[in-house]
């Protein structure tokens, strides 16, 4: 990863902001994920209680309806089943749990008194209404255990989506921003040292040049001085 | 009905042959440990044998079972038909009606849920008073108000037709369920008077029991559910136990109605344990059970008082029915899971 990173101080900046956006957004999601797990905990413990009445709701409907069935026989059950006039609705809302959208489920006509049931009175049995019911009770069961459950499966799902999310910040993506911080670092401090070199090299060349043209400029002076002094010295004799 | 003098001598000296084959109580002792392919054999083996045959390349199981058994009390039931005259007709006609009852029930809840005729007639019993033709006529009709066209000129007829406006309106069948029903139990002791002594005051005392358990059965199911419901609307006219205004007052005091219950001189005593287990318990079955024992329990003595009455016919007809009921029992109680003792403890064996 490191090795794609351009190593200019742009581009350290940029890195420099994605890892403080990063840990923000890990800090965030690291609360959520707790929050979330401790709603999660919460629903868990209700969804629990949900099974638990939902198992004894379903076995005592059974019981129930096996009786009604053994003692009124299958056709006259069947019968009072079928005078239902007013089938159970259910509508669905939704309720937002740390940002998990999950159902609110609403039911309407499950329990029904004996003169909403459909079937007459007269005709009918103790143990008809019973099995009517406890099948009433399990049905609102069904419908709570459905919305607990359904719950717990979207919290579960987004505890997952968060601690991944979480894992691949602290894991993944901030330790590949470190890296390239400091690989950029390293190569920013690297490239000032070479151009501190650099300078120093041209200064010294510098240096050095401007030394070798003092001297050669000392050397020309001294020459001159002693041909001037060879051609006054010739001249005199001459004279004579 | 049957214009005829009345023949309670013949009816019974047919009826004693067929209370001969009815199932004794070692039968279901042996019963109780079969499985339902084993009673739909031993049944075979007996009495029911031209049922099981006929339907048992149709049904399987407890199904099957269930259906011949349904089969066989249509056939015996007819046959009492067939077999009386006059007033005796009169009098087994007028408690075989219930199964008229059943019949239009079962139909008209058939024509609501759009079932098709052939599986709504698989659950008639045809034992009752209307002829098969007719019942082969409701069948074929599609509409509520055509069943209520064909019953035209029975005791159905009106209760039905005041009661379809009501239907109209809720949109329930509740109101007809109800007026079929009401028709059935008023219809039970009509114009018999009320004899002091005889059979005749054995077959009206074991009506009135009848209803005044049908009274009792509805009032404390209304009363347990709290539902905004009229008990004067359920009241059956004829027994002694209630009367319509007490009835309607004890509904809404559950523990003095069970306390009615048991003041009673007539049923008292006999519904004393279960009116007890009813206090303590919140179920309404083990005073059901109850009332179905204490029913029998009449039939049985009605049989042996007056051996060549039309009370020892009755007798064979609750005989017969809890027969079925019983079967019916322990075959579904064997299929559904249920152990031996609780199966004997749901049979209604006298």
């Amino acid at each position: 990863m490191a090795k794609d990173v351009k190593p200019t101080r742009k581009e350290l900046m940029q890195i420099e902001d994605r890892i403080e956006l990063s840990e923000r957004g890990h800090g965030t999601l690291e609360k959520k994920r707790d929050g979330l797990i401790m709603e999660f905990m919460d629903i868990l413990d209700k969804a629990q209680d949900v099974r638990g009445d939902l198992a004894d709701d379903y076995e005592a409907a059974q019981t129930k309806i096996n009786m009604a069935r053994a003692m009124e026989g299958d056709v006259a059950v069947r019968g009072a089943a079928a005078a239902l006039q007013e089938h159970p609705e259910i509508t669905t809302e939704s309720k937002n749990i740390m940002g998990v959208v999950v159902p609110q489920i609403e039911s309407s006509r499950v329990s029904k008194d004996l003169g909403q049931r459909g079937y007459g009175i007269m005709g009918t049995s103790a143990r008809i209404d019973e099995a009517a019911e406890a099948y009433e009770d399990l049905l609102e069961s069904i419908i709570l255990a459905a919305e607990v459950e359904t719950a717990m499966k979207k919290m579960l799902t987004e505890i997952e989506t968060t601690k991944r999310r979480v894992n691949a910040l602290e894991f993944k993506l901030l330790p590949e921003l470190y890296e390239n911080q400091d690989y950029i670092e390293q190569k920013l401090e690297e490239q000032e040292r070479e151009e501190i070199f650099r300078l120093k090299k041209i200064k010294e060349k510098k240096e050095q040049e401007e030394k070798e043209a003092r001297q050669a400029e000392a050397d020309t002076g001294s020459t001159g001085e002693v041909d001037a002094e060879q051609a006054t010295a010739g001249g005199v004799p001459g004279g004579d | 009905m049957s214009s005829s003098a009345s023949n309670p001598e013949y009816v019974n000296a047919r009826v004693r042959s067929r209370r001969n084959a009815l199932f004794s109580d070692e039968d279901y002792r042996k019963l109780i440990r079969m499985g339902p392919s084993e009673i739909a054999r031993f049944m075979e083996e007996h009495e029911y044998e031209e049922e099981i045959n006929r339907l048992g390349a149709r049904f399987s199981g407890v199904d099957l079972i269930e259906y011949s058994l349904n089969r066989n009390l249509a056939k015996h039931f007819d046959d009492l038909l067939e077999w009386a005259d006059g007033r005796v007709y009169d009098q087994i006609a007028r408690y075989l009606r219930k199964f008229d009852v059943w019949n239009v029930k079962t139909i008209i809840r058939g024509i609501y849920t759009d079932t098709p005729s052939e599986e709504i007639g698989t659950d008639l019993i045809r034992a009752g008073e209307l002829p098969d033709r007719t019942v082969d006529r409701l069948l074929e009709v599609e509409t509520i108000e055509d069943v209520i066209e064909v019953l035209e000129g029975t005791l159905f007829y009106e209760p039905l037709d005041s009661a379809y406006e009501h239907y109209e309106e809720t949109g329930a069948l509740v109101p007809l369920e109800n007026a079929l029903d009401r028709a059935f139990y008023e219809n039970l002791l009509g114009d018999l008077g009320r004899p002091t002594e005889g059979p005749e005051a054995m077959y009206v005392e074991f009506l009135q029991a009848e209803i005044d358990f049908r009274n009792a059965r509805n009032a404390l199911r209304l009363a347990r559910s709290g539902a905004d419901l009229d008990p004067a609307e359920f009241y059956i006219e004829g027994g002694v136990l209630f009367d319509r205004s007490e009835l309607s007052r004890l509904v809404s005091d559950y523990d003095a109605l069970v306390d009615h219950i048991a003041d009673d001189p007539r049923y008292g005593d006999r519904l004393d344990a279960a009116l007890a287990r009813l206090r303590e318990a919140d179920s309404l079955i083990a005073f059901e059970h109850a009332v179905d024992a204490a029913l029998l329990e009449y039939s049985d003595r009605l049989s042996s008082v007056y051996p060549v009455s039309v009370s020892a016919v009755f007798s064979y007809i609750l005989a017969k029915e809890r027969e079925v009921e019983n079967i019916r029992a322990i075959a579904r109680g064997r299929e559904v899971g249920l152990s031996e003792e609780e199966i004997e403890e749901e049979l209604v064996i006298l």
